[in-house]
């Protein structure tokens, strides 16, 4: 009981202790890694002067002619750029990309939606036949489809011969008919 | 094979037989003494062997020994050709015979537009 209740006692103690310590060598809140990017290399409010302007560009590689950020009505991105909503599949896979499996250089801007972009993902390369020859082509296939089927179901195809003929008024028992009640008669004759 | 398609389809659908209804004409017109068809098997027979319904037809006491027999002989299976021969001529016979009824029906019919023609009002089946 003795040792419990020290050992009641020195566990706190020893955690408070030990988050003294840890508080000393703390840096205060709100600090990053030196590793981390710093401060003016992160996105900023939406650019209004050509100077902020120039700076954003700057900011993300880019020249000043091509950069162009997200419209400012309120569901903007602030200065990040707009750049055009092409997926990485589009990209030459010949040239020699820093990074082959993303088609992507070193420090060039990347789309907002990059994630998406990548090449397991979205693709948004251009169809081989223009679309509207393929919805065309498509859409008279299904129409003559359903037309033809259509047509069999309204006027079904048979051979020139009588229905088959079974025997026990046709199989009356047989296809569930109710045993108590009289079948309808039905006689077959050779011909 | 669509000779009678395009007759009831694109020409005159009262001379061609309706399939799903056949036969619409009394059956001893024109053929006195017809012998209703022989059911050799009986319904419990069938039942017993488990056949299916769409082959429980006039023939089933063919098909009845040729089960019997494949499942006697099994694997061997040339032994039961005979009983099948037996069984497929029967079952010829029978679609011949459908054959029959079809054309029946259609001369029937034929015959009752004439008849038509002929009287000039609705006096077409009787003799």
């Amino acid at each position: 009981m003795a040792a419990g209740a020290l050992r009641g006692v020195l566990w706190p103690r020893a955690a408070a202790g030990l988050r003294a310590a840890r508080a000393a060598l703390a840096a205060p809140a709100g600090a990053r890694a030196a590793s981390e990017m710093s401060q003016d290399m992160m996105p900023g409010p939406y650019p209004r002067t050509p100077e902020e302007r120039a700076a954003a560009a700057k900011k993300y590689n880019m020249r000043v002619e091509d950069y162009q950020p997200y419209p400012d009505d309120g569901l903007g991105y602030g200065d990040y750029p707009m750049l055009p909503n092409k997926s990485q599949y589009e990209r030459d896979p010949w040239y020699q990309w820093d990074q082959p499996d993303m088609r992507h250089n070193w420090g060039e801007p990347m789309h907002w939606d990059f994630d998406m972009y990548i090449r397991n993902r979205v693709d948004t390369s251009p169809t081989v036949v223009p679309w509207h020859t393929m919805s065309k082509h498509f859409l008279l296939f299904l129409s003559i489809m359903l037309i033809m089927f259509g047509l069999g179901e309204i006027y079904p195809s048979y051979r020139p011969v009588g229905p088959k003929q079974y025997p026990f008024n046709d199989l009356y028992l047989e296809k569930g008919g109710d045993p108590n009640k009289k079948p309808p008669t039905v006689i077959h004759y050779e011909i | 094979m669509g000779a009678h398609l395009g007759r009831r389809y694109l020409w005159d659908a009262e001379a061609e037989p309706d399939p799903l209804n056949m036969p619409s004409f009394p059956a001893e017109l024109g053929l006195p003494g017809r012998q209703p068809r022989a059911m050799v098997a009986s319904a419990a027979q069938l039942a017993q062997a488990r056949v299916p319904l769409e082959q429980r037809d006039f023939c089933g006491h063919h098909l009845l020994r040729l089960l019997r027999c494949q499942r006697d002989t099994f694997p061997v299976p040339w032994q039961c050709h005979p009983l099948r021969h037996r069984w497929d001529s029967c079952q010829h016979h029978d679609y011949v015979m459908r054959m029959k009824e079809f054309e029946r029906e259609r001369r029937l019919r034929l015959r009752q537009q004439r008849l038509r023609q002929r009287h000039g009002d609705g006096d077409g089946d009787s003799e």
